[in-house]
């Protein structure tokens, strides 16, 4: 037996021609003539070949003017004010001292450098990481601010109010497709690198290098875990610097999870035997609600029409590395825009509301979430009248209410605002379909409060006998019950 | 109490370890020692081999003075400075020769007894180096994770001792663990900062090489690997880290660096040969150990027979537990080895109920296995090495170089299973200065068996061959895998002894890798990150999943695809830490078996139909007479379970059946055969059933010899009786021991090269036993092969050796 042969025995036999996965034939497919074969991938793909080292990359550039429409929002209402940049984003860029805080603060970086934000998403070869995954479209994304003599155009098609911060509700007509065309006004730009073969991919990354040192900020959905490893890999493969290293980065994935997606469960499933991360959904299986598209959805009205999935990529890539066939891959292309303009419509949208505050929240959650967001960037104010709207709002649901009023008793605690923390309380409790755990936390709250503050014991002793209702962890129920014997001394009283 | 505080207790070394004997307090002493061994001998230490008595065989090895060599010139000052600080002004001969060989990188492996300061053979001239360089990095790797605690240990103790040598303070080594239980946020930081990485070879195949690029720094600069206990690495372990290894090696020359390898082992036979099989590079070779040792008394004991005709013998706890106990009346330090967790915790019982000391005393009796806190073994470590623990009762999981001082006693319950092994447990008792003992007692396995009766085998023979099969395709074709993943091949790239260029055609063919049309360069296509397919423990990641379902459904263990359905079949006994569960269900597509726990007296064996067929005959013995013809080739192995025994525990009495119906398992590997010729079964004055009863007897000595030949593990190797494929016609028996994985792992050819030898010690093994008709320590129990098997095996060894 051949050690050819040995080895199909090993290894199994090749799948077949017949496999409905392109990726799956093994046979040599016929290849084009060089010339020919490079402008098929252009006329199919639609970019420019660009060439370094003596390998060729393609580069698509793709421009959304003012006026294009994902849903029932468009270009211009997500445009950034005309000095480069949001105000408040720079709260959502990383946890404060966290690996953050190396990195030098947004907003100064971008009064800097003309405040180009860079979104970033990445189509890559496999999801796990390592030497052997590559990023074989590295998707770049930025507004550009209209040219000045284009300035007028800048508010075609918007039906931007003049403070420019609000967004349309009702349902909007597409007004234009993108163009590849060098535009005039106000835009989003969108350039991707095509790993055409691996062996282009030191041209490719050093073209991304460029375009990364020109911008002040990284916005990414996902990209903390994801898409900056990956590529910092692929830069640490060639001995490269990273461009994203020390630059502001800001991940949506925890914004959007804060601001859009639905509450979530209080018990978690339990982990998988083998203690690894659950990748069933493509951010875990506990909140399906956050993905792209999802929020996409619910959040702009836009539903994707003939979406690739994404298990199917990195399978349409390797087909066209084996074939020279791009066709499958102009999906994949079209994919990886629609995800970096989604998620810069997002990022406006985000941004806005920080930049806006609790009025500008449309829902309960949204104000709930705002206020998240301003308590962990240190804005205290802001947070507290996002819960207090959110409190507020008639189409606040009871977990949402009661949420926000919990958090808004705390930061008035925190400010020795002891009567309005206890007034928040006491709303928790007072409001209907109030989850236990809330409930609990409330009559422990107010118990410590009349004890301590009304110095009304026997209230005290109420609240207390009633924490004890609740179900809760032995440690809980262990401190209750010695408060409540504290107050039975302090009331002189036997026991109960 | 005073020493072991005031210097750090991860002593090995020389004159440390004298003066931690000289405080150390009411020991036995040699007196002690010697009443227990006249007791246990009946008289004293000299006499002969009695392959039927109580005591087999008493042999006392004598004591040896140390040898000691100035430090080489190349050992840095500081270095010195500090090891001189620790009473280490000079080295023992092995220790500076093979510091030498590093010294002029070249690669070295040393084999020297337990305790003779292998660690200093690494450590010295690593951290001699990055005193010179601090850009300098070096890899450990250990076969399991405790093993590199304890190293993190001493070197974080030599690392503290060089920074306050240092004028400024500023001399920092990083020495950091790198393994499964680092914290993921942890991992970025030792990255940047390790000098010396501390791991084992599952971390370095998945977690490392994979991710080379994050470890740039690492590789770039890395100028030694070290390999501790290089003879855990055998089988199909050893043919998995030879292969990463290879995988390393590549991503070093893609970073420009070549490391020194240093490697340590204990005794085998061949620590060379095995060490230029793993790195693929030649070795120097230091054996002569300058390290000095006292004299050591050597007991073999078998317990006696208490059936004859079944050939039971009195069980190897008991008379552990009687042995231990002498030992201990006389205060003399002490470690039991047993086989099983199980019998750890037994034997550790026993011993508590006879020996615990007044309340308060502490606890001078411990129990020590896998599965303990590692607080908790610290515990037990530290109490070894001061004296307060004064027995320990452990599994293998003490057999590899934990550090727990010398002790004055070791009792093994059972044969380890190989000499090296053997050699190694009996090193864990045994002082610089003054006398120690070792006792071995036998179980009634056949392998036990053996070795009691034949003294000679284990005194004076070789110990065994470590074997591995780095080319095996079925793990090469995995970390080729692995490798196109880590960095593309080259057309011209070799990897291994097989033509690379053909296995990654046959790879492209299933579209995992993809040769670019101008440049030949083969890429990785594949989404998947292969090394998580591949574990180095086994052959096949295709595993069966064990689930309890005696509350709820929790996953307790995994085995193997090919030896799942023999352990796994429905009413199989399956075990695990001692705790018995019985198979209520076995999913065989969904890789799945269901267990509930169960308290029942008996195990279960499962009965295996299997068919050989030889596929291609390697190589042939020839012989002038009728002989037994060996040989050895690829064969196809069709198993399947057809039913299974009932074995009650400790007397192996067959208490019970059933039958079972299972999908047959198909495998192309490799195989030794012994055919024995037409004209030697025709001369047996015999019936035709008795005749194949010899057979059937002589395969089951065949195996068990076969397996000590080969030091490997029972479950390694497969036995299967067929007959002559050219010859069908004629009555030509063939017994084939095949290895149990597919593809081979290197077994068949050296046991071919052993082919006499297998035969002679077969003969040993059913005419030294004395029972009349077979039992399960020669040619099996009588029910099993019919009362003419005994005598019928040795008229077929007679005629055709």
């Amino acid at each position: 037996m051949s050690l050819a042969d040995r080895l199909r025995g090993v290894i199994g036999p090749a799948p077949g021609a017949s496999g409905a996965n392109p990726s799956g034939s093994h046979r040599e497919p016929e290849r084009l003539a060089p010339h020919d074969a490079l402008d098929a991938i252009v006329e199919v793909l639609g970019g420019e070949w660009r060439e370094a080292n003596g390998h060729r990359y393609m580069v698509i550039d793709t421009r959304y003017g003012p006026g294009h429409v994902l849903g029932r929002v468009a270009v211009s209402d997500c445009l950034p004010p005309a000095d480069g940049v949001w105000p408040r984003l720079p709260l959502l860029a990383g946890p404060p001292g966290a690996a953050g805080a190396e990195a030098p603060a947004l907003q100064d970086q971008v009064s800097e450098v003309g405040g180009r934000l860079l979104f970033v998403d990445l189509e890559t070869t496999g999801l796990a990481g390592g030497a052997g995954s590559y990023a074989f479209l590295v998707g770049c994304g930025w507004f550009e601010p209209p040219l000045p003599s284009a300035s007028a155009l800048a508010t075609v098609g918007s039906h931007r109010d003049p403070t420019g911060q609000h967004w349309p509700v009702g349902p909007r007509t597409r007004t234009d497709q993108a163009d590849r065309s060098a535009g005039q006004g106000a835009c989003f730009r969108v350039r991707q690198f095509f790993l055409a073969s691996y062996a282009a991919e030191r041209a490719v990354l050093e073209a991304v290098a460029d375009t990364a040192d020109a911008a002040s900020g990284v916005v990414t959905y996902n990209g903390k875990t994801f898409d900056l490893p990956l590529l910092e890999t692929r830069f640490l493969l060639h001995r490269m610097a990273t461009p994203f290293a020390g630059k502001p980065h800001v991940d949506m994935l925890h914004p959007v999870r804060r601001l859009w997606s639905a509450p979530r469960p209080r018990s978690d499933r339990p982990p998988r035997l083998d203690g690894r991360p659950d990748f069933s959904g493509a951010f875990g299986e506990r909140v399906p609600a956050c993905r792209l598209t999802n929020i996409e959805e619910t959040l702009l009205g836009h539903v994707r029409e003939d979406d690739v999935a994404g298990f199917e990529i990195p399978s349409r890539y390797f087909h066209y590395v084996r074939t020279s066939d791009a066709r499958p891959l102009r999906a994949v292309l079209e994919h990886n825009r629609m995800d970096l303009l989604g998620l810069a419509m997002l990022t406006a949208r985000a941004a806005q509301l920080l930049d806006e505050g609790a009025a500008a929240a449309r829902s309960a959650r949204e104000a709930l979430g705002l206020g998240r967001l301003f308590e962990r960037g240190g804005l205290a104010a802001e947070a507290r009248a996002c819960y207090q709207r959110a409190a507020d709002m008639d189409s606040a649901d009871s977990t949402t209410r009661a949420e926000a009023l919990r958090a808004c008793a705390i930061l008035h605690r925190r400010d020795r605002r002891y009567a309005d923390a206890a007034a928040a309380w006491r709303r928790v409790l007072g409001g209907r379909g109030c989850p236990a755990h809330l409930a609990r936390e409330a009559t422990e709250a107010l118990a410590v409060h009349h004890e301590h503050r009304e110095r009304d014991l026997p209230e005290a002793r109420r609240l207390a006998r009633q924490a004890l209702q609740f179900e809760t962890s032995m440690a809980r129920t262990q401190a209750v019950e010695y408060r409540l014997a504290r107050l039975e001394r302090k009331l002189g009283e036997p026991g109960r | 109490m005073i020493v072991s505080i005031m210097v750090p207790a991860r002593h090995r070394e020389s004159t440390f370890e004298r003066a931690l004997e000289a405080v150390r307090v009411d020991r036995g002493g040699d007196a002690g020692l010697e009443s227990a061994l006249a007791r246990l001998t009946g008289g004293g230490t000299a006499r002969p081999d009695t392959p039927d008595g109580w005591v087999t065989a008493v042999r006392v090895l004598p004591a040896r003075a140390a040898a000691f060599a100035p430090f080489p010139e190349g050992i840095e000052p500081r270095l010195q400075a500090v090891l001189r600080a620790r009473a280490i002004d000079r080295l023992y001969t092995h220790q500076a020769a093979a510091i030498a060989h590093v010294l002029e990188r070249r690669d070295v492996v040393i084999t020297t007894p337990t305790a003779s300061g292998k660690t200093l053979c690494y450590n010295a001239p690593v951290l001699s180096a990055l005193l010179r360089d601090p850009s300098a990095r070096a890899l450990y790797l250990f076969p399991t994770k405790a093993l590199a605690q304890d190293q993190l240990a001493e070197l974080h103790d030599l690392a503290a001792r060089l920074r306050d040598a240092s004028e400024d303070g500023s001399t920092s080594v990083g020495v950091f663990t790198y393994d499964g239980d680092t914290p993921q946020d942890a991992r970025r930081a030792i990255r940047g900062r390790a000098h010396i990485v501390l791991s084992n070879p599952d971390m370095l195949h998945s977690g490392i090489l994979p991710h080379h690029p994050r470890w740039a720094k690492l590789f770039e600069n890395l100028r030694f690997v070290v390999i501790d206990e290089l003879h855990a690495y055998r089988g199909v372990f050893g043919s998995h880290l030879a292969n990463v290894l290879r995988r390393l090696r590549r991503v070093c020359g893609h970073y420009g660096s070549d490391p020194t390898f240093i490697c340590s082992s204990a005794t085998i036979a061949n620590p060379r040969e095995l060490a230029e099989a793993l790195v693929e590079r030649p070795f120097e070779l230091v054996s002569e150990s300058g390290a000095p040792r006292g004299e050591k008394a050597f007991l073999f004991v078998n317990p006696p027979v208490v059936n004859a005709e079944l050939g039971i013998r009195r069980s190897c706890l008991a008379e552990t537990r009687r042995i231990a106990a002498e030992f201990l009346k006389r205060r003399l330090q002490l470690i039991v080895f047993a086989q099983s967790r199980l019998a750890t915790e037994i034997l550790t019982t026993y011993l508590k109920d006879d020996f615990a000391g007044p309340p308060g005393t502490g606890e001078e009796i411990r129990g020590y296995r896998g599965g303990y806190l590692p607080q908790r073994r610290r515990e037990i470590e530290k109490g070894l090495r001061d004296g307060t623990v004064r027995a320990v009762v452990a599994t293998s999981a003490l057999e590899l170089g934990i550090d727990i001082g010398a002790l004055d006693v070791c009792v093994m319950a059972g044969y380890p299973g190989s000499i090296a092994a053997t050699w190694q447990r009996a090193g864990r008792a045994g002082r610089r200065s003054g006398r120690s003992a070792a006792v071995l007692v036998a179980t009634s396995a056949p392998i036990d068996q053996f070795v009691v009766r034949n003294p000679a085998y284990f005194f004076d023979a070789t110990p065994e061959h470590a074997l591995i099969d780095a080319d095996n395709l079925h793990i090469l074709v995995e970390h080729v895998k692995c490798a196109a993943f880590e960095l593309p091949f080259s057309a011209s790239e070799r990897y291994g002894r097989h033509d690379v260029q053909d296995v990654l055609g046959v790879l492209a063919e299933n579209g995992f890798v993809h040769q670019d049309p101008s440049g030949g360069i083969w890429q990785w296509t594949s989404e998947s990150y292969p090394a998580d397919a591949v574990s180095l423990r086994s052959i096949s990641s295709d595993n069966f999943v064990v689930i309890d379902t005696t509350n709820g459904a929790e996953v307790i263990g995994e085995t193997s695809f090919t030896s799942g359905p023999a352990t796994l079949h429905e009413k199989a006994i399956y075990l695990v830490e001692g705790a018995l569960y019985q198979v209520e269900r076995l999913d065989f597509d969904g890789r799945k078996a269901y267990v509930r726990q169960i308290d029942c007296d008996y195990y279960t064996d499962a009965i295996t139909y299997t068919k050989v067929t030889v596929l291609e005959t390697f190589e042939q013995g020839s012989s002038p007479r009728p002989a037994g013809v060996g040989a050895h080739g690829e064969v196809h192995v069709a198993s399947r379970v057809v039913g299974f025994k009932k074995i009650k525990f400790y007397t192996n009495e067959n208490v019970g059946s059933g039958e079972l119906e299972l999908p047959e398992q198909q495998m192309h590997t490799t195989s030794y055969w012994l055919t024995v010729p037409e004209a030697v079964m025709a001369a047996l004055p015999y019936a035709a059933d008795d005749r194949r009863d010899g057979i059937v007897g002589l395969s089951f000595a065949m195996r068990q010899v076969a397996q000590l030949l080969l030091m490997c593990d029972r479950q390694d190797i497969g036995i299967s009786i067929g007959s002559g494929e050219q010859n069908l016609d004629t009555d030509e028996p063939r017994i084939f021991v095949y290895d149990n994985y597919p593809g081979g792992i290197g077994f068949s050819e050296p046991l071919f090269g052993m082919h006499g030898d297998l035969l002679v010690r077969t003969r040993e093994l059913i005419a030294g036993c004395a029972c009349k008709h077979g039992c399960p320590a020669c040619v099996g129990p009588v029910g099993n092969t019919g009362p003419l098997a005994k005598v019928a095996a040795l008229r077929i060894l007679d005629l055709i050796a």
